[in-house]
């Protein structure tokens, strides 16, 4: 599961995130009709958790290829982009980390992730359009931010906590087919009304928790953004950089005016309302904090710096 | 944001006399010394308060009385000032002084001059200006608008642009001790230097 420097619901990132999420669901959705077809089969529970172990295994071990794919991602040598190389290995000595891969992205929204299995083997992505958004401190400032998700292991941690739901997940298919398919397994005959029963809340108590565990990872994979928001302002030593990257990624940077007071004087009587940003129900699916909240962040840090 | 804020906020405007607040302006006093030590950003002594003004004699002679004070005043303190009217036709009385303190008195004194001839609906902007030794060509300004009652930076850096970095550090800098804009949508900029 990768982490991006943009919240998922900005609307002009939607594509890179949209082509991961699909992905990612094609690829559970494979799962679950194998696992069903071997359920139907008459496989036992015991050989079916193997199976499905292994191949959330075969997923974890091949999670960077995974991501490097659906996103579109291509690694690049140092030819390709030395400078890009140079900003990172900059970053790495001072900081006493490994240097990951880098790879790029060819599109022009401003934006990055890292992925990796952990510190040796990760990889930070760009995308050109990043590239031209940013100055070479910003730039520093947002590649510091992956390079902290791959130092605190944020990769493992939140597929570490996706595996509880996915779990979860299993557990309601399980109870969902078990109940369906309990004559083909052997324990059919009188007490169907019994085992429908349970079934249901078997399947209620899954969906539950996969419920909660949902909004849990979300609030863990927000909590850890806030936490590589302050790594990034560490290792650079300029919040303020991150602060703006942040702000010209999403935008928000435009918001200073340029036009004169002297001309704005007449508008002013008619004072209008801001758009209402973010309900609060957008912030407990989200997996990003609001860039504001961030913003606010990086600047008491900067504040607290000088 | 919320509703009430924004309500809050648009009842401001409503209400909002552009009555001169003193105990905004002279905010100033102890927030250019943070300035200063943090930013090393020093008042070039030179500042300016904006009137939109007005045909009529009852204008006229507010302004003249503005004049008299100023002339009486410079005795006091080396207060000195000239008139100014910019392409837009707005008034600007600018102030230059080696002290801001006495600066900032003074233009409380032509606010309250102004609101008493009941013209404070004519007050617009006032305008200070700073600058790091560094670089004596950049100057940076505090805008201090009367309508919102409120300080903002402005740092322009070249026609018609300016350094919003900059400008986020000296709010970060000063937010807490001066009624500060914290909506920077609503820090619109005065070009062309009056000062």
């Amino acid at each position: 599961m990768p982490s991006t420097i943009r919240p998922s619901w900005q609307k002009r990132d939607s594509g890179l995130v949209a082509r991961m999420i699909l992905s990612f669901a094609i690829l559970s959705l494979l799962y679950i009709i194998f696992l069903s077809v071997l359920a139907y089969l008459g496989l036992g529970f015991v050989p079916i958790t193997i199976i499905a172990s292994a191949m959330i295994l075969a997923q974890w071990y091949f999670s960077d290829k995974i991501v490097l794919w659906s996103s579109g991602a291509k690694l690049v040598t140092r030819d390709q982009f030395p400078e890009l190389h140079d900003l990172v290995e900059r970053i790495v000595a001072r900081n006493n980390l490994p240097k990951p891969k880098i790879a790029v992205i060819n599109t022009r929204m401003p934006n990055a992730f890292a992925t990796g299995k952990g510190p040796k083997s990760s990889i930070v992505a760009v995308t050109t359009g990043l590239m031209d958004t940013l100055d070479t401190e910003e730039l520093e400032g947002v590649i510091a931010h992956e390079l902290t998700h791959i130092r605190n292991r944020d990769v493992l941690v939140i597929t570490l906590a996706s595996l509880f739901s996915t779990v979860a997940w299993y557990l309601m298919q399980f109870g969902f087919y078990g109940g369906l398919y309990s004559g083909g397994m052997g324990y059919g005959g009188g007490n169907r009304n019994n085992s429908g029963g349970s079934m249901i809340i078997i399947i209620a108590v899954a969906m539950l928790t996969w419920v909660i565990s949902f909004l849990i990872i979300r609030a863990i994979s927000r909590y850890r953004e806030y936490a590589a928001d302050r790594g990034s302002a560490q290792m650079t030593g300029k919040p303020i950089k991150l602060a703006n990257a942040l702000m010209k990624i999403t935008g928000t940077i435009k918001n200073i005016p340029t036009r004169d007071l002297r001309q704005e004087e007449g508008l002013n009587a008619f004072f209008i309302i801001p758009a209402l940003s973010g309900s609060t129900v957008g912030n407990l699916f989200s997996t990003h904090p609001p860039i504001q909240k961030r913003v606010e962040k990086l600047m008491e840090m900067e504040a607290s710096m000088s | 944001m919320n509703l009430f804020r924004i309500l809050r906020k648009k009842g401001n405007y409503r209400t909002n006399e552009h009555r001169i607040d003193s105990d905004a302006l002279f905010s100033l006093s102890s927030a250019h010394i943070t300035l200063e030590t943090k930013l090393n950003l020093r008042s070039t002594g030179k500042a300016a308060i904006g009137l939109k003004s007005v045909s009529g004699r009852l204008f006229a002679e507010t302004i003249e009385e503005i004049k008299h004070f100023l002339d009486v005043s410079k005795t006091d303190s080396d207060l000195s000032y000239k008139v100014i009217k910019d392409s837009y036709g707005y008034l600007w009385i600018i102030l230059q002084c080696g002290k801001i303190e006495d600066i900032i008195s003074g233009m409380s004194a032509v606010g309250q001059i102004v609101h008493n001839r009941d013209f404070s609906k004519q007050l617009f902007a006032a305008l200070f200006q700073f600058s790091n030794d560094n670089n004596r060509k950049n100057n940076q300004y505090l805008v201090y608008n009367f309508a919102l009652n409120k300080f903002y930076p402005f740092v322009p850096v070249n026609k018609n642009e300016r350094d919003n970095e900059i400008e986020r550090e000296i709010m970060e800098t000063i937010v807490d001790e001066m009624p500060f804009e914290k909506d920077v949508s609503l820090w619109y900029p005065i070009w062309d230097p009056i000062l």
